[in-house]
């Protein structure tokens, strides 16, 4: 399984990474997620998230998961892009892709990998009022 | 033996530091590191029963046993998405 982890300061570019999709011929399901910081968190106005990583301990953490991915279902590809710093509302802060054969496995890996990831990926938001 | 311990996120706030240098005994675990951690930072204290701990880039339970030169990571529950 090909895997792609970026942990950026950048804002999240879905066209720049829409355009190196890259899908082999029996492959039959692309799914992506897009993560969007709201306007409230725990009923209050906020105007930003400001998200903090333990950088090393989040590769090797996402590294895991991907292999319990790889273990459990037939997925070709994932891509997903973590935003730190601070992210406005509006602003997508994750940006997740699944490339599998079939939609059940591709659907059921990128839920897998969101859950995971908020269970134990080292990275922390802040509101930013 | 000494370790290197870094705070993350709110806990950073509560021991008023990312990092500190702690001396213990041989043998020390994990858990022996975090009670001396809560004795000089009782702050710590508050959020006692939800802190991660991680031993480089790995979590480890608290009766992990410790050696020199190990880099120690105490952090809240992760939010990442």
């Amino acid at each position: 399984m090909k895997r792609q982890l970026t942990v950026t300061k950048e804002s999240i570019d879905e066209a720049a990474l829409l355009s190196r999709r890259a899908i082999s011929v029996g492959m039959g399901a692309v799914v992506y997620f897009l993560g969007v910081v709201r306007a409230t968190e725990e009923n209050e106005t906020i105007t930003a998230l400001d998200y903090e990583a333990f950088q090393q301990m989040v590769e090797r953490q996402f590294e895991l998961i991907f292999r319990q991915i790889e273990e459990r279902w037939p997925i070709e590809s994932v891509r997903l892009v973590h935003r730190v710093g601070v992210v406005k509302v509006n602003e997508p802060s994750l940006w997740v892709e699944v490339v599998a054969p079939h939609r059940g496995e591709a659907f059921a890996a990128c839920q897998f990998l969101i859950d995971e990831m908020k269970r134990v990926v080292p990275i922390w938001k802040r509101t930013v009022r | 033996m000494t370790v290197t311990v870094h705070f993350y996120s709110y806990l950073k706030d509560l021991a008023a530091c990312a990092q500190t240098i702690e001396a213990l005994p041989a043998g020390a675990t994990v858990g022996e590191l975090h009670c001396q951690l809560m004795a000089r930072f009782p702050k710590l204290n508050a959020m006692r029963k939800s802190t991660l701990i991680a031993v480089g880039v790995e979590y480890q339970g608290l009766d992990y046993v410790l050696k020199e030169g190990d880099e120690v990571s105490f952090f809240p529950p992760v939010q990442g998405g």
